[in-house]
């Protein structure tokens, strides 16, 4: 008889290592810290910043897929984790700047157990990392929480999306939910240490496929591209909605 | 109080515990000097010397952790048993995969606390039932995830890693239950240490045929004859202080006990090397520098702890005369 065993993918690795390997599987431990903080984070969000939500209807009943927005505040991976139910916020990765959030063991330690994060290192990170994240996003079934902009806005306003995203995706099977989130930069904008109350609204938006699109640089461009449009169209359906 | 300390004539009460404890760090110490002269002559090779150190190293930590729980009190030797149950538990879940089934591993984390917290309670019924039970929920706990695909597996490395390191690890922390527990738990804890040191000195001297070689190549036939011989002994001689005046103390039985302890031990290590070699992985963690993880370190215990518990058990008991239900009451 032949069973599936299979060791962790980060198994063997010491406790340092393991928080900001990517390929960190988290065990009964860290589910349970982060399934507490999820249900935190919910309450937080829905008094603190009275978190509306439309479209939930569009995201995937299943792993994998991966939500991207917008993104001008630390509130933006936190709200877009939160409106997953927790089937899906087990396996859910937000990846996040490996310089901000992975720079110390107890920040490492919170980043990776509580908030179930994965580092990009600006400078460290490379095309075989993103090969790995894309290998682990489909075989293990995971969510990926990603902003293509690379770092918070300054101004609030929407920049350009990098290609990650498209080495991520282009070719694959693996849906791409684009979500809109407004309020986030009024209630924490960078620069600031803490959130003042402010109404936040997502808007999740229809899932988009690239299984068709070729991988190299001009189909991560196009992913790319793809993913800014949808991200702006629901945006401005904002601005339609609130007149 | 339940976590009292002991003092120091309690924890000594018999002469066996004061020459255990003094014969493993007088064996501590000369590991020590002998690895000093090995550095201070040059020679043992830079390599060799660091490894030594590191298995010194671990093992100044790892002696005090084990003897110090027995010689405070039955609450704290019941507490060390469940922290190494879980931490042995998740080795085993991290290696296999189970974790991946986090609910069964729930199960499996809460059996093994109820199981303790019945010997600590000393509800030998409950201790008992915990094993049929954990296996009912077990099996049907996933049922509701209505995912049939791996139910076999995961139900199967469910109830393996809970009657390993829960049910069967607990019966060590149960013969705290008696009074005159000490020298018997710090025997089991060094003979089977004492077993893996003999299987390994006397197969590296006299060994050349393989045991399992497909299993485990570094075993040798000669290593685990000797080490079953050497710890028959010593389990069989220090016995007879321990049980001196009991049923137990009778040659037959002694050498039985002896046996059991040299056959578990040597059984432990080898299920371990089984299921390393099942998944193709070569240690079960990096916790404990130079032996590898904590269960690389407690295989040999896993056996023998049930199995020296229900043999000693039969003719002697365990807290037979003392306070039952101690914290449930009824």
């Amino acid at each position: 008889m032949q069973w599936d065993l299979r060791p962790a993918r980060d198994f063997g690795l010491p406790a340092a290592q393991r928080l900001r390997s990517h390929a960190r599987e988290p065990g009964l431990p860290s589910l349970t810290v982060h399934a507490l903080w999820q249900r935190l984070v919910r309450l937080y969000l829905l008094t603190f910043h009275r978190l509306a939500v439309t479209g939930r209807e569009n995201l995937p009943a299943a792993a994998p897929f991966m939500l991207i927005g917008n993104h001008t505040s630390h509130l933006d991976a936190l709200t877009l984790a939160s409106v997953l139910p927790s089937r899906l916020s087990q396996r859910a990765f937000a990846l996040a700047a490996g310089e901000v959030f992975f720079s110390s063991l107890a920040a490492a330690g919170f980043a990776a157990v509580a908030v179930n994060a994965l580092p990009i290192w600006r400078k460290h990170t490379g095309t075989g990392d993103l090969a790995f994240l894309r290998q682990r996003l489909e075989e293990d079934r995971l969510v990926f929480i990603l902003f293509p902009e690379g770092t918070r806005s300054r101004s609030g306003a929407m920049g350009a999306f990098r290609h990650g995203i498209g080495v991520l995706v282009a070719g694959s099977a693996v849906p791409v939910v684009p979500c809109f989130l407004e309020g986030a930069h009024a209630a924490w904008p960078p620069g600031r240490w803490l959130p003042h109350p402010g109404k936040l609204r997502l808007k999740i938006g229809a899932p988009l496929a690239f299984s068709e699109v070729p991988k190299d640089r001009a189909g991560w461009a196009a992913v790319a591209a793809a993913c800014e449009a949808a991200v702006r169209e629901l945006r401005d359906e904002h601005v339609v909605v609130r007149r | 109080m339940i976590f009292n300390v002991a003092t120091v004539a309690e924890a000594f009460a018999s002469p066996v515990t004061l020459w255990l404890v003094a014969a493993t760090f007088c064996t501590l110490l000369v590991a020590v000097l002998a690895t000093l002269l090995l550095a201070v002559t040059g020679l043992a090779r830079p390599a060799l010397r660091h490894e030594l150190w590191l298995r010194i190293g671990s093992w100044c930590l790892l002696l005090p952790a084990m003897i110090l729980p027995v010689l405070a009190g039955k609450a704290w030797l019941i507490l060390a048993v469940t922290l190494l149950g879980l931490l042995c538990l998740r080795e085993y879940s991290r290696a296999t995969g189970l974790f991946r089934e986090p609910v069964v591993e729930a199960v499996a984390v809460l059996g093994l606390l109820l199981v303790n917290f019945a010997a600590l309670d000393h509800w030998y019924g409950f201790f008992m039932a915990l094993s049929p039970l954990t296996v009912s929920l077990m099996a049907v706990v996933t049922i509701p995830l209505d995912r049939p695909s791996g139910y076999v597996q995961r139900t199967a490395l469910g109830i393996f890693g809970f009657m390993l390191f829960g049910a069967g690890l607990a019966h060590l922390g149960y013969m705290g239950n008696e009074p005159t527990y000490r020298p018997l738990v710090l025997l089991l804890l060094l003979s089977v240490a004492l077993s893996d040191v003999l299987a390994f000195t006397i197969g590296k001297l006299l060994g050349h045929a393989k045991l399992v070689p497909a299993t485990s190549p570094g075993k040798t036939r000669a290593g685990a004859l000797g080490a079953l011989l050497g710890t028959t002994a010593i389990v069989a001689a220090i016995g007879h202080v321990v049980f001196l005046g009991t049923v137990m103390d009778r040659p037959l039985l002694l050498v039985l006990l002896g046996v059991l302890v040299g056959v578990g031990a040597q059984a432990g290590d080898l299920m371990l090397s089984s299921i390393k070699r099942d998944i193709g992985i070569k240690d079960m963690g990096t916790s404990l520098p130079g032996h590898g993880g904590v269960l690389d370190r407690f295989n040999s215990l896993l056996l023998v702890a049930p199995a020296v518990f229900h043999f000693v058990g039969y003719f002697v008991g365990f807290g037979w005369d003392m306070p039952k239900r101690v914290i449930t009451g009824g």
